[in-house]
């Protein structure tokens, strides 16, 4: 009887306890809420304040919107597929419909957790508390802003509807690769609108926003499928769909859209572009501030150079016998540069905007290989007084550095041919008369030309700059060629012409000035010479595969087959391309031999100029008045042999072949 | 064990106690305000409810209002760049000389220049002064030959940069007016203090006024002209000339005149640009009288 009655005893006292304690408990809740209430954001009214921030356009060089910076497609929940509803309302919080803001019985399971397992801090968030975290607090992760936010979420459902709520949420949440909110989200993973999504994709969508990187499909394809089928499963538990409606979704593999890489959606070129734009203007402007960029971008080009690196690639994968899922494959990058103004016209960082954003074409710094020999050859002409008809030796050559071994380099066939004239050493891009060259001349010389024509990475003052070791970026190449294509004449590369405030107040208007920092005959002779390396050199592919319209320009091969490039130009477009492996690896085909500038990087070049230059008249480079035509023999520089056809020089005024004087 | 003086002495008196109305009402009242509270979510709309009422008196703080606050900043921003272009814009337009021109812009401030206004400023400078800053000729190409769509200023450290771009914003001439240009531009139609015979490069080349001008007049009248190209400056200086000296070298087709002026005892030499062809037929006729 005793025993029974100190159990009754116990349990009222435990009672009475717990009731003083749960009273404590709310009053110390409610003296916490005035405490923090102060402190919380004020909410906006009405919720689709969210959407308020003015939008930046880009416009192409056409007209054409090219991105709308700050954008969100907001849609109406009528106007979002029921698949994607539900399979969002299951997995982030399927008592959604039920609650008022918070979910007590989950609160109290992370309050517990947070409480007692040391080091843990469990959420419960329900979908008006993601959506008051995500419109006003940090993600930090601590007990005061979670109660914040808990209030706040109260706050939110007390002036909105379910729908309202559901609709803000769904219209700010981020999905990953640029894609903010459902319906713009819908459009680049899918290339439809939000309402047309089936099971199988609204699934896949709904499972991004836990984690947009590690679930991006463009990238971890199978990653998302994995999470795609969780959500099935968390809507099969819910009771939205059946089991066989899990399991037909779960079969499908759901179509990424394709066409997500071309200039209308994120591009190497719109970030280079916004990045000059912050530097010039700062974020707010750019992103907050409801600006017109009238860029340089020209669509046609773009499309055609993205089709030339996928295509190129695509070949060189097949030549290399690499699997096209293999991850580690040779990345491309493309620019070209409009010779006339510097309007940089197409720009191609990489294989796939959305697999890597690493922009190579303008961030990247590669060794340009024999690609930096016509920077070489301009100084020699201008310091040494010589001509493309000078003699000079193919043979080994020991060049003495101070402090260190003596230079050695060797040719790239690992032979020597003996004398020849310089058009020819540049043409077949033989090494030793490169290096005879520099230690005349001195490395300053040539480094101190490529800065003055615009190659802007750092460059390093040895002998071995002229054989390209120094690394440089492939605008630092089409930058510099512009400048011979233009016979010295430089103007700096640009991304818009034009900025204007929302009213079309202008705020910058590029102006195109000609800067001349190159002899024009002395530019012209080297022009002369790489129209040699397209016509008969190591370019040759260029006119193999059928472009014949007048050409110059330059190969590049890195010693170790890193690097392959080819930089060339009409008298109107400079191109630079280059391919490689992003890590240290050779470019090598399945036979084992190296992939040269000529079999790598030529193709695409060509590819791209056969069909950017159609339609375009064609011209072929001017040439200066103090600039004549002489043939010689390419062995002795003099005339040639009677019957024998000789090599076309450009000399210019003054110059003379074979030690003659001129008449 | 001790019975304590307040612990019940029967199980009647347990029960009683244990199942009192008041234990009773405290118990439902704790049951209903839990079973309430789930059913109704009560607790949630209070909460929610007062702080709707304190909505308008907090702050504006998080990433929503942060956002709102970025496009104002980026209002403000941009709203005083377009105002600085504006006042760039208003003194360029204000700037009655090529020094004041300069002086209105400072360094990277740029404005449109119209053509009527450039024309203007051009046509105050004397003749020999504006040909230095552009050849007259090229000036009515450039403004009359519709290849000209806008004249663009820039302002730069040490003076300004004047651009003449066509329709497709290609700079098709330009002009750098140095700040030692404006000193010179300044200064080119003042006269110099002294004497000819102290300028080295008259030297011997310095002739009575009476025999200069009688030899001028030797001149058939269209060579006059060509002589004097801007009288309007020796008309303009007081005092009389004493002597003409004749400058030792041909600049861009002109020879500098140096007419030393006589006035309140003190002498000042004014220079002005003749036409070399025309300098050297008077010349042979000064000789000739010297002779």
């Amino acid at each position: 009887m005793k025993f029974i009655l100190r159990v009754i005893s116990l349990v009222r006292l435990t009672f009475f306890i717990c009731l003083v304690v749960g009273a404590l408990g709310i009053l110390g809740g409610i003296l916490l809420i005035f405490h923090v209430a102060g402190d919380l954001p004020k909410l906006p009214s009405p919720l689709s304040r969210i959407i308020e921030t003015p939008q930046s356009l880009i416009y192409a060089s056409s007209g054409q919107v090219l991105m709308s910076m700050g954008e969100r497609k907001v849609v109406p929940l009528a106007m979002v597929s029921k698949n994607f509803i539900n399979a969002i309302v299951a997995t982030e919080d399927h008592k959604f419909f039920e609650h008022h803001g918070i979910n007590k019985l989950r609160t109290l399971k992370g309050l517990y957790v947070t409480l007692f397992s040391a080091g843990r801090v469990q959420g419960a968030s329900t979908i008006t508390q993601q959506l008051a975290k995500n419109l006003f607090f940090s993600f930090e992760q601590s007990w005061q802003r979670k109660f914040k936010e808990m209030l706040v979420a109260l706050q939110i459902e007390s002036v909105n509807t379910k729908e309202q709520i559901l609709s803000a949420y769904i219209n700010q949440i981020y999905f990953g690769a640029g894609a903010q909110g459902i319906e713009k989200a819908s459009q680049i993973f899918f290339g439809k609108s939000a309402l047309e999504l089936n099971l199988g994709e609204a699934s896949l969508l709904a499972g991004l926003p836990k984690s947009p990187t590690n679930y991006n499909p463009f990238r971890h394809y199978d990653r998302a499928l994995k999470r795609r089928d969780i959500v099935l499963g968390r809507m099969e538990t819910v009771g939205f769909i059946s089991h066989s409606e899990a399991q037909d979704a779960a079969a499908t593999r759901p179509q990424l859209y394709s066409g997500r890489g071309d200039a209308g959606s994120g591009s190497y070129f719109i970030d280079a572009l916004v990045k000059d734009l912050v530097q010039t203007y700062g974020e707010d402007v750019v992103f907050h501030g409801g600006i017109r960029v009238y860029s340089t971008l020209d669509t046609r080009l773009q499309s055609f150079a993205q089709k030339a690196v996928k295509n190129g690639l695509g070949k060189m994968d097949t030549l290399m016998g690499l699997d096209p899922k293999e991850k580690d494959r040779p990345q491309g990058a493309l620019i070209a540069i409009d010779t006339g103004s510097g309007a940089i016209k197409a720009m191609v960082g990489g294989r796939d905007y959305h697999t890597s954003e690493f922009n190579r074409a303008v961030d990247s710094r590669r060794q340009a290989g024999s690609g930096f020999k016509p920077f070489l050859y301009y100084t020699a002409f201008q310091k040494l007084g010589l001509n493309p008809g000078s003699v000079m030796t193919d043979q080994p050559v020991s060049i003495p550095i101070a402090g260190t071994k003596d230079w050695e380099p060797q040719n790239f066939e690992k032979r020597f041919s003996g004398n020849m004239i310089l058009k020819r050493a540049l043409t077949w891009s033989v090494n030793s008369i490169a290096a005879q060259l520099v230690a005349m001349t001195g490395p300053e010389a040539v480094t101190a030309l490529a800065r003055a024509c615009g190659v802007n990475s750092p460059l390093e003052n040895v002998y071995s700059v002229a054989l390209g070791t120094s690394l440089v970026s492939p605008l630092d190449m089409a930058e510099g060629f512009s400048v011979f294509a233009n016979l010295g004449i430089k103007h700096k590369p640009f991304l818009f012409w034009r900025v204007e405030d929302a009213f079309g107040r202008v705020l910058f208007e590029r102006i195109v000035q000609n800067q001349k920092v190159l002899d024009p005959a002395l530019a012209f002779q080297v022009v002369d010479m790489m129209k040699a390396v397209v016509d008969t050199g190591s370019g040759r592919t260029i006119r193999r595969l059928g472009f014949k319209r007048p050409a110059a320009g330059k190969t590049g091969t890195t010693d170790s087959f890193n690097d392959a490039w080819f930089t060339g130009f009409t008298p109107s477009l400079c191109v630079s391309v280059w391919t490689g492996f992003d890590k240290k690896r050779k470019l090598k085909d399945n036979r084992g031999v190296g992939i040269t500038g000529g079999r790598g990087a030529t193709p695409i070049w060509t590819d791209f100029m056969s069909n950017a230059m159609k339609g375009e008249p064609e011209r072929d480079f001017v040439i200066p008045n103090n600039i004549r035509f002489e043939k010689v023999d390419p062995v002795t520089g003099c005339a040639p042999k009677v019957g024998e056809a000789g090599v076309s020089v450009a000399l210019k005024t003054g110059q003379t072949i074979c030690g003659e004087v001129e008449k | 064990m001790i019975q304590k003086w307040y612990d019940p002495f029967s199980a009647g008196e347990w029960a009683k106690r244990t199942f009192s109305f008041l234990n009773f009402t405290i118990l439902i009242l704790t049951v209903a305000f839990g079973v309430s509270e789930f059913r109704f979510d009560w607790c949630e709309k209070l909460v929610g409810a007062y702080l709707v009422t304190t909505n308008d008196l907090r702050p504006e703080t998080g990433a929503l209002w942060k956002a709102g606050r970025q496009t104002s900043d980026a209002y403000k921003s941009l709203n005083l760049i377009i105002s600085q272009r504006e006042d760039s814009r208003r003194s360029v337009q204000r700037a009655e000389s090529f020094p004041l021109l300069v002086k209105s812009l400072g360094s990277g401030e740029w404005a449109i220049l119209e053509k009527e206004q450039f024309r203007t400023l051009y046509l105050s400078l004397s003749p020999d002064v504006a040909r230095q800053l552009i050849d007259p000729s090229h000036l009515v190409w450039l403004l009359n030959g519709n290849i000209t769509d806008r004249i663009f200023c820039e302002g730069l450290m040490d003076g300004i940069k004047i651009y003449f771009i066509n329709s497709q914003n290609r700079v098709i001439h330009q002009i750098d007016l140095k700040k030692n240009t404006i000193k010179k531009l300044e200064s080119a139609n003042a006269p110099i203090k002294g004497q000819l015979k102290e300028i080295e490069a008259f030297t011997g080349r310095i002739y009575p006024a009476e025999n200069f001008f009688d030899a001028v007049f030797k001149l058939p009248p269209e060579m006059i002209s060509e002589l004097m190209v801007d009288p309007d400056l020796l008309l303009k200086q007081e005092g009389t000339i004493q002597q003409v000296g004749i400058w030792n070298e041909a600049d861009d087709g002109y020879i500098k005149l140096g007419f030393e002026f006589e006035y309140r005892g003190e002498s000042q030499v004014l220079l002005i640009q003749a036409r070399e062809w025309a300098v050297w037929q008077l010349s042979l006729i000064l000789k000739g009288e010297n002779q």
